[in-house]
């Protein structure tokens, strides 16, 4: 099929702002991977969580979405911590695979807690802007979507600045270089365990409310593909490396795009693990991976 | 060391006696003194929304016999009540064929209704033709179901709209209707062919429709050129890519099998992101007040195809049946039925009158009293305004009708009005002023 | 001695346990929903112990439907078009599932945890399109295609044969995985497990034992998944779904990891536990209640429901003591 320059750029965007919500993700899990080594696979059930708190806020008071960032992702940060305390921290340094059984648990639990709550049928709200779009050359791009990746490029600098200037970021990279070195210097590693829990936790959810006002659908069975993926591009990336996960989510979001123009939506799924494979096969710690245990 | 294996033991035979127990207490009733009724319904699972529907709306229908003294059975002299039993296939196959399974041995049903998905109703349908109880399935889109030949399927009754069927009364509208509308507004010759892109989910359902475009298209001959096939996974939130594919190719018209969740934002991202200023058409299940709630003005001159509206009542013989149904579920569930709901209502309706027909409950008579039957319409416009099942794949024919969405400026949303077929159609169908055609 | 006595007691309770389970359809009048129970129950034991195998070795997956929907599509196919038996062509169902468990298991030879779980899962998710997509031709695609029965239904009594003859293929597997368990191969799994290193450093090649374990593990979720199509007679690519992947690690997880027994035990509460809540009207609660025994199970109860006896007599003297004290006398 023959691309013009025109269809590509809009391929481009399409997998830009579908990257987002992929990097908010891909972070959380990252910042939580390299803290505490263990890999949370309800995460996607974090966003679909954060998905309806928004939804439940704006159908009762009517704020404009965006503003319920403000009550998603603290909600979800509580949420993070409390299964941090009462899942995840009993079983840090017992078996490997440990953390993923807790998750399918955990999965079954908060997608039926929420369709106890919300019911299952497909819920959508709208946005306030969502008729305004804005020419770009030959594009429009809906003003929306410019929000959303504005919104997650401010929360990535915000989360670099923390990490990199403040010394509660000190101490959480600290205890992600070296835990025991960390504990040694008198770092509560506990503490980084909740804090960095509760942070990725807090992106799922501002995940969520993006991916609400977006204008997207949402039932409480919604959460697990976006978070495989993300999962699938914290490894192409690199485990415990941010920047890869950045760099795989945007790569991600555009292979996907274009493996729907060229091949076939059918492909778009399970496209991720293509690339995943070919990665771990040609570099088994990942594009931006530290060296493996 | 005795002990606490002797303890596992004893743990595994009272799990399985507490549990034989709770199992055998819903067979009480005996039989011949009612008439039993399995629902096979999606309770839980992603189909868990229809299945809601499909439950609620049998229990209407059981209701409603029962408050009129029930069913006359002449064989025992009486008129016996409905009893429904709820069997949860938990959308999944290993689930359908346990509930049926226990439906059919444990609560001994004398016949079965309900079934939604393709995949779960193909696993529990050789259980079903084992025992010999007629099912009428009134979900399962696929025409497979009622035609496989390596089971036993004459107990079985299709009473949904079939992908083939529906595909091809929108493809005849999109011929007979959206075709010259377009030839006539632009001053196109007659045999200007129609450039039709399909876009269709990633199952039996979507490719279902896309195979019953194209067979249409080639066996009537129609001036239709299929310009775009693209597919979805089922689920997918995001089609701009698969839109943008579409626009390149440069349709008329756009043909979308999807479920309400993707018609959603397939209209919405065609629309406002994409500017794929085209007509666009859906399916009969997504006539839903969700559709309209959710699509908002991105849906306005779109077309959908429809067996039962929760907005639109096609005037002539199933007006007042329809609008009695809708209030009465309301009034009792709150909110709107949707299609497998109302299928499945008729289809205790049949059900009930095939076994007065029959005047027994003898399984075998009730199935001839179904295939024989010649019941007036209910809710669904049926072809020759009665349901009857075809001879060879006991397949009930609907009257599809095709909507167009008008804004509605007093609910801020669009509404559908009837513009097929001709006998039931309100207003004509209009071309939008913004619609561009394909230059080609 | 002490060993001698628990074996016999062990051997006990498996021959009370199989007694019970032969004669169960039989006491129940060949009841078909108890049948259909116990059916389905069996061949997840079956696949539920090919997946808890895998473990043995220090793997572990996440897509093992792939194995289970292989399995059910070759078998099918070949037993449709060659017309033999499907109690032959099960067994090429798992060969097929085998040669794709070895493909997949050298890409993943040297993967450890996380990775391992998510190209494994992600190998469901690619076979299952090449299946509903590329291979539509011969699979039916999203259609599917029917499965020739194990018994003609025109057989009497044919559920219960089925059901026999499943109840001694699992028999003969669980005595298969316990034999290699217990020779040499074991051994190795074993010192794998613990340390790679040191069991190079010993003289095992892991990569061998490694592709070994994952073949043997494909070829019995291969088979169970065979058995599971003929028995319900159709299969689509919904075969391939996550929670088809899910259930084996969560009934064995439930049971034990790394026992024999541990997959059987798990499967048979799980799955009564499923449908006794179902029965019992708890839809919902029921996914939640499964969700958090298994959170449970992993915290509190790590060698699962296995170790349950154990546990509680390691612990009964305290709890006796704690009410003791508290009861006035």
């Amino acid at each position: 099929m023959e691309i013009g320059l025109d269809i590509f750029l809009q391929v481009v965007v399409w997998g830009l702002y579908a990257g987002c919500i992929y990097i908010l993700l891909a972070t959380g899990l990252n910042l939580i991977f390299g803290v505490m080594k263990v890999v949370n696979f309800a995460h996607g059930q974090l966003l679909m969580i954060g998905a309806y708190v928004t939804f439940s806020f704006f159908v009762l008071t009517g704020f404009n979405p965006y503003v319920l960032l403000a009550a998603s992702v603290p909600i979800l940060i509580i949420l993070g911590v409390s299964i941090e305390r009462l899942c995840f921290r009993p079983i840090m340094g017992t078996g490997k695979l440990n953390e993923i059984f807790i998750s399918i648990g955990l999965i079954y639990i908060l997608e039926n807690v929420a369709a106890m709550i919300w019911t299952d049928e497909w819920k959508v709200i709208k946005s306030p802007f969502e008729a305004i779009t804005v020419t770009v050359g030959s594009m429009k791009i809906p003003v929306d979507y410019i929000i959303i990746i504005i919104t997650t490029a401010v929360t990535l600098v915000a989360l670099y600045l923390f990490l990199k200037k403040s010394r509660l970021g000190l101490a959480v990279r600290a205890t992600s270089q070296n835990r025991k070195a960390a504990m040694l210097v008198g770092i509560n590693v506990e503490r980084m365990d909740m804090l960095s829990f509760g942070i990725g936790a807090g992106l799922a959810g501002a995940a969520g409310t993006l991916w609400v006002v977006s204008g997207q659908v949402f039932n409480p069975y919604m959460g697990s593909v976006p978070a495989v993926k993300a999962f699938a591009i914290v490894i192409i990336g690199g485990l415990g490396s941010i920047p890869g996960a950045i760099i795989g989510g945007l790569l991600l979001g555009i292979a996907e795009n274009f493996t729907v123009f060229t091949i076939g939506g059918a492909w778009k799924d399970a496209i991720a693990f293509l690339i995943l494979i070919i990665v771990l096969v040609l570099k088994p710690t990942g594009l931006f991976g530290e060296k493996a245990e | 060391m005795k002990l606490q294996y002797a303890f596992l033991l004893i743990a595994i035979v009272v799990i399985g006696a507490f549990l034989s127990g709770c199992t055998q207490q819903q067979a009480s009733t005996a039989s011949g003194q009612a008439l039993k009724i399995g629902v096979v319904a999606s309770m839980t699972g992603p189909s868990s929304t229809t299945g809601k529907d499909v439950w609620q709306s049998a229990e209407l229908a059981a209701d409603e016999i029962n408050a009129k003294g029930g069913v006359y059975v002449k064989e025992l002299g009486k008129s016996v009540p409905i009893v429904l039993v709820q069997g949860d296939d938990e959308s999944t196959r290993e689930g359908g064929q346990k509930a049926v399974s226990r439906m059919l041995t444990q609560d001994n049903v004398d016949m079965l209704v309900g079934g939604f998905s393709s995949a779960v109703v193909s696993a529990h349908q050789s259980m079903v033709a084992e025992h010999n109880v007629p099912y009428i399935i009134t979900g399962a889109s696929t025409p497979v179901i009622t035609r496989r030949t390596d089971v036993n399927t004459s107990f079985m009754f299709h009473h949904a709209p079939t992908t083939d069927d529906s595909g091809s009364q929108t493809t005849l509208f999109i011929d007979e209707g959206i075709r010259p509308a377009i030839n006539e507004k632009f001053g196109y010759s007659a045999d200007r062919p129609l450039r039709l892109a399909v876009l269709y989910q990633d199952s039996p359902y979507g490719k279902g429709h896309l195979e019953a475009v194209k067979n249409t298209i080639s066996n009537s001959s129609l001036n239709i050129k299929v310009v775009a096939e693209e597919s979805f996974k089922m689920g997918e939130s995001d089609f701009r890519t698969a839109l943008t594919s579409i626009k390149s190719a440069d349709p008329d018209v756009v043909y979308v099998a999807a479920f309400l969740n993707e018609q959603i934002p397939i209209e919405t991202q065609a629309m406002r992101d994409v500017d794929l200023k085209k007509i666009f058409i859906a399916i009969e299940p997504n006539d839903d007040p969700d559709f309209y709630k959710g699509v908002g003005k991105y849906g306005e001159y779109s077309i959908i195809q429809s067996r039962f509206s929760p907005y639109t009542v096609p005037k002539g013989p199933t007006e007042a049946a329809t609008k009695k149904f809708v209030t009465d579920f309301d009034k009792k569930y709150g909110g709107f039925p949707g299609m497998m709901g109302v299928a499945t209502y008729e289809g205790v309706y049949i059900g009930a009158k095939a076994v007065e027909n029959a005047g027994t409950l003898n399984k075998l008579a009730v199935r001839n009293a179904i295939a024989d039957l010649q019941m007036p319409q209910m809710v669904e416009a049926m072809k020759g305004q009665t349901i009857n099942f075809s001879r060879d794949f006991r397949e009930s024919k609907f009257d599809l009708t095709m909507e167009q969405l008008i804004w509605d400026p007093a609910v801020n949303e669009t509404r559908p009005k009837i513009v097929s077929p001709q006998n039931l159609k309100e207003t004509g169908f209009v071309l939008p002023d913004w619609f561009v055609p394909a230059k080609a | 001695m002490l060993m001698d006595e628990k074996n016999r007691v062990i051997l006990f309770i498996c021959l009370a346990v199989l007694a019970f389970a032969f004669l169960l359809p039989l006491a129940t009048g060949q009841n078909a929903y108890y049948l259909t129970v116990l059916i389905l129950m069996v061949i997840f034991i079956i696949f539920a112990s090919a997946w808890n195998f895998l473990t043995y070795s220090g793997q572990g997956s996440l897509g093992h439907a792939a194995f289970f929907g292989i399995g059910g599509y070759i078998s099918a196919l070949v037993a449709m078009k060659s017309g033999l038996t499907p109690y032959l062509t099960i067994f090429f169902g798992g060969a097929g599932a085998a040669l794709t468990g070895l493909f997949i298991g050298a890409i993943c030879v040297r993967m450890k945890e996380w990775f391992l779980a998510m190209v494994t899962f992600g190998f469901a998710v690619i076979i299952q399109v090449l299946v509903a997509s590329q291979f539509r031709e011969i699979t039916g695609g999203w259609d599917g295609i029917a499965a020739p029965p194990l018994i003609s239904s025109s057989v009497p009594n044919y559920l219960l044969y089925e059901y026999y003859s499943i109840l001694v293929i699992a028999v003969a597997v669980l005595l298969l995985f316990r034999y290699i368990l217990q020779s040499k191969t074991g051994l190795a799994f074993s010192a794998i497990r613990e340390n790679e290193l040191e069991a190079r450093a010993a003289g095992i090649d892991p990569v061998r034992y490694k592709l070994f374990a994952f073949m043997v593990s494909a070829f019995f979720a291969g088979l169970a998944g065979a058995l599971e199509i003929h028995y319900l007679g159709y299969i689509t690519p919904e075969i391939f779904g996550v929670d088809i992947s899910f259930w084996p690690i969560i009934y064995s997880i439930s049971g034990g990891l790394g026992t024999l027994a541990g997959p059987v035990i798990g499967t048979i509460v799980i799955t009564l536990l499923w449908d006794g809540l179902q029965s019992l009207g708890l839809t919902y609660p029921r996914f939640i209640i499964i969700g958090v025994i298994l959170v449970l199970v992993v915290i509190f109860l790590p060698r699962g429901l296995v170790s349950l006896p154990g546990e509680i007599r390691k612990r009964a003297p305290g709890w006796m003591a704690w009410v003791h004290k508290r009861i006035p006398r």
